[in-house]
């Protein structure tokens, strides 16, 4: 929504953009070599680039064209379970059983949409949100020597190893996601998604098939949460209903994309990196070094019971929020349009 | 045959109906006006004409019947359909507002955008501002050069000029003249200001309720004594 620019031009200054951002944190295990960064931070950027991709996916379905979904780890998880069930209960290799699943998570997609043909709002939240407790109960019960129950899968097979090598395979992904969806975005296609959310109506007055539209951001949005989900389930190595199919991941993605700035590419990327160190470093030193340095925080976590960095992830999020709702990358625009004004 | 016959129309939301058995003709290369209060079924007319309600009877354009269409099927026989300016794309550039109207006539889209900057070249002074920054007038230029897009050989306007300025009105209409005689285009519009509506079109629709009430040219309706005291309160 904050492209504001003629989307159906691409310029190289765009695409050298790119390259410096990719380029910028592919060096990151360079730096960890020299210890600039410890290899842990690694392992935070590896889990930070699947957020990213799950962020992007979510804001090609919902933060363009406004049909917000809360239930976006459904398309993830199935994305990971299938994956996970061909490659551990059939021996089937990674090479095939990851594009499979990215079919199956398209397939899934087009439940998706069903409802969207007929509602919208938060109606159409709401019936997300049912279809992820659906198959969040459903996984466990039905067919438990495929699906593993409540316990997952585990001895999914691992792709690399390393957190060097698994940090440039998650890059690698979400990089090139990230190219193709910002390139597809510029086109007169991604121009008409963000119209629909804009306006559902006279996209549909000015001649427009929204229903095709729709159809294909739901589909390309559940491609993408398909590839995360299957390559995030190769990584970890297994698969589980609760980590998968948890409201707080929802809610995590949801939070990346519009922290970061809902309708654009870089955004949810952003917001994704933003929102994962944000977590781990309140993870890791909220109880210690934040609490002696500000007591009030001390009395906080007591008070909440130990849950008090939550409160401070709530917070800074709801400020950067009401600060600016196109988020963290309008921000770093406006910094830089005002630096570009005092040298003009 | 007209150009734009609309027959025994009756649009429904839900259970409830809006328009009852409105029946009117529209010839080529004219401007019909439509005129009525908050209510009397202006809007639903035109997104009835554009498919976007559910409606009974018979709208047919060349003759050929539009009920039953879907919208995208409707502007590529040639409606085009500038909706009240609330209707448009905000946090999106003019350009932008614009390329999504020129989606059907993709063939078009440099003449076409040529043709929207000549009729109103502050669209391309500004083409990559936010539509939600613009001030009415200008907004409402975007929905006609929106609608223009789509190569219309009829253009719907729906109240062009509600909450205008009375200067801004008289551009607005000299806009859609010179659009009906230099280009030829048959334009029907809907308004609450009479006077707008009469000093533009050459034929006169009133739409009360749902009811299409009295029909005829501007000079008929001004000599209409019942029609003067309900309108113009004189």
């Amino acid at each position: 929504m904050a492209n504001t620019t003629n989307g159906s031009v691409i310029k190289w200054q765009h695409l050298l953009l790119w390259a410096i951002f990719l380029g910028g944190l592919a060096l990151l295990p360079e730096l960890a070599d020299i210890k600039w960064i410890k290899r842990g931070t690694l392992r935070t950027f590896i889990f930070a680039n699947y957020l990213a991709i799950f962020a992007m996916s979510w804001d090609v379905l919902s933060g363009r064209t406004g049909y917000i979904s809360f239930g976006h780890p459904f398309l993830i998880g199935i994305g990971a379970y299938t994956t996970g069930i061909l490659n551990v209960r059939f021996g089937v290799d990674p090479m095939f059983s990851i594009p499979i699943a990215v079919l199956v998570t398209m397939a899934a997609g087009t439940l998706f949409f069903l409802p969207a043909l007929r509602i919208s709002g938060s109606y159409f939240a709401l019936i997300t949100l049912a279809f992820m407790e659906l198959i969040y109960q459903l996984v466990q019960v039905i067919r438990p020597d495929l699906t593993g129950g409540t316990r997952g899968i585990s001895g999914v097979d691992t792709l690399m190893r390393g957190a060097a090598n698994n940090y440039y395979l998650s890059l690698g992904l979400m990089g090139t996601i990230a190219i193709l969806l910002w390139a597809m975005m510029r086109t007169r296609l991604g121009t008409a998604l963000s119209a629909i959310g804009m306006n559902e109506e006279a996209v549909e007055g000015s001649g427009l098939n929204t229903t095709k539209l729709k159809l294909f951001a739901f589909m390309v949005g559940a491609a993408v949460a398909g590839v995360g989900g299957a390559f995030f389930a190769h990584y970890l190595g297994y698969v589980s209903p609760r980590g998968l199919f948890e409201i707080t991941l929802a809610f995590t993605i949801i939070v990346s994309a519009l922290l970061g700035g809902a309708g654009t590419i870089i955004g949810p990327i952003i917001g994704a990196i933003f929102l994962t160190f944000l977590l781990e470093i309140l993870r890791v030193k909220f109880s210690t070094e934040l609490t002696d340095a500000w007591p009030v925080l001390d009395w906080l976590e007591t008070a909440l019971k130990g849950q008090g960095r939550f409160f401070i992830y709530g917070l800074v999020a709801l400020v950067i929020y009401m600060y600016q709702p196109k988020g963290i990358i309008e921000i770093v625009n406006r910094l830089l349009a005002r630096i570009r004004g005092a040298k003009a | 045959m007209a150009f734009l016959e609309i027959d025994n129309l009756s649009a429904f939301y839900g259970r409830a109906q809006s328009l009852h058995d409105v029946s009117f003709d529209v010839a080529q290369g004219e401007i019909v006006a439509v005129i009525g209060t908050n209510g009397a079924g202006k809007s639903t007319l035109m997104d009835s004409i554009i498919g976007m309600v559910k409606n009974t009877g018979a709208i047919r354009l060349e003759g050929a019947d539009l009920v039953g269409r879907g919208s995208a099927e409707i502007v590529r026989m040639g409606v085009g359909y500038a909706p009240e300016r609330a209707h448009l794309f905000p946090f999106m550039a003019i350009e932008d507002n614009l390329l999504v109207g020129g989606y059907t006539a993709r063939d078009d889209i440099g003449r076409n955008l040529a043709h929207v900057h000549e009729l109103f070249p502050v669209l391309k002074e500004r083409a990559t501002q936010e539509t939600s920054t613009l001030s009415g007038g200008e907004r409402q230029m975007v929905s006609v050069g929106r609608a223009l897009m789509t190569s219309p050989r009829l253009l719907l306007v729906d109240e062009p000029t509600i909450g205008l300025s009375p200067k801004v009105c008289t551009e607005i209409a000299a806009t859609l003249r010179r659009l009906n005689q230099e280009d030829g285009l048959t334009i029907l519009i809907t308004e609450q200001n009479i006077n707008f509506a009469m000093s533009l079109a050459t034929h006169v629709h009133v739409l009360e309720t749902g009811h299409l009430r009295v029909s005829g040219t501007p000079e008929e309706l001004m000599a209409d004594d019942e029609l003067n005291k309900a309108y113009f309160g004189t």
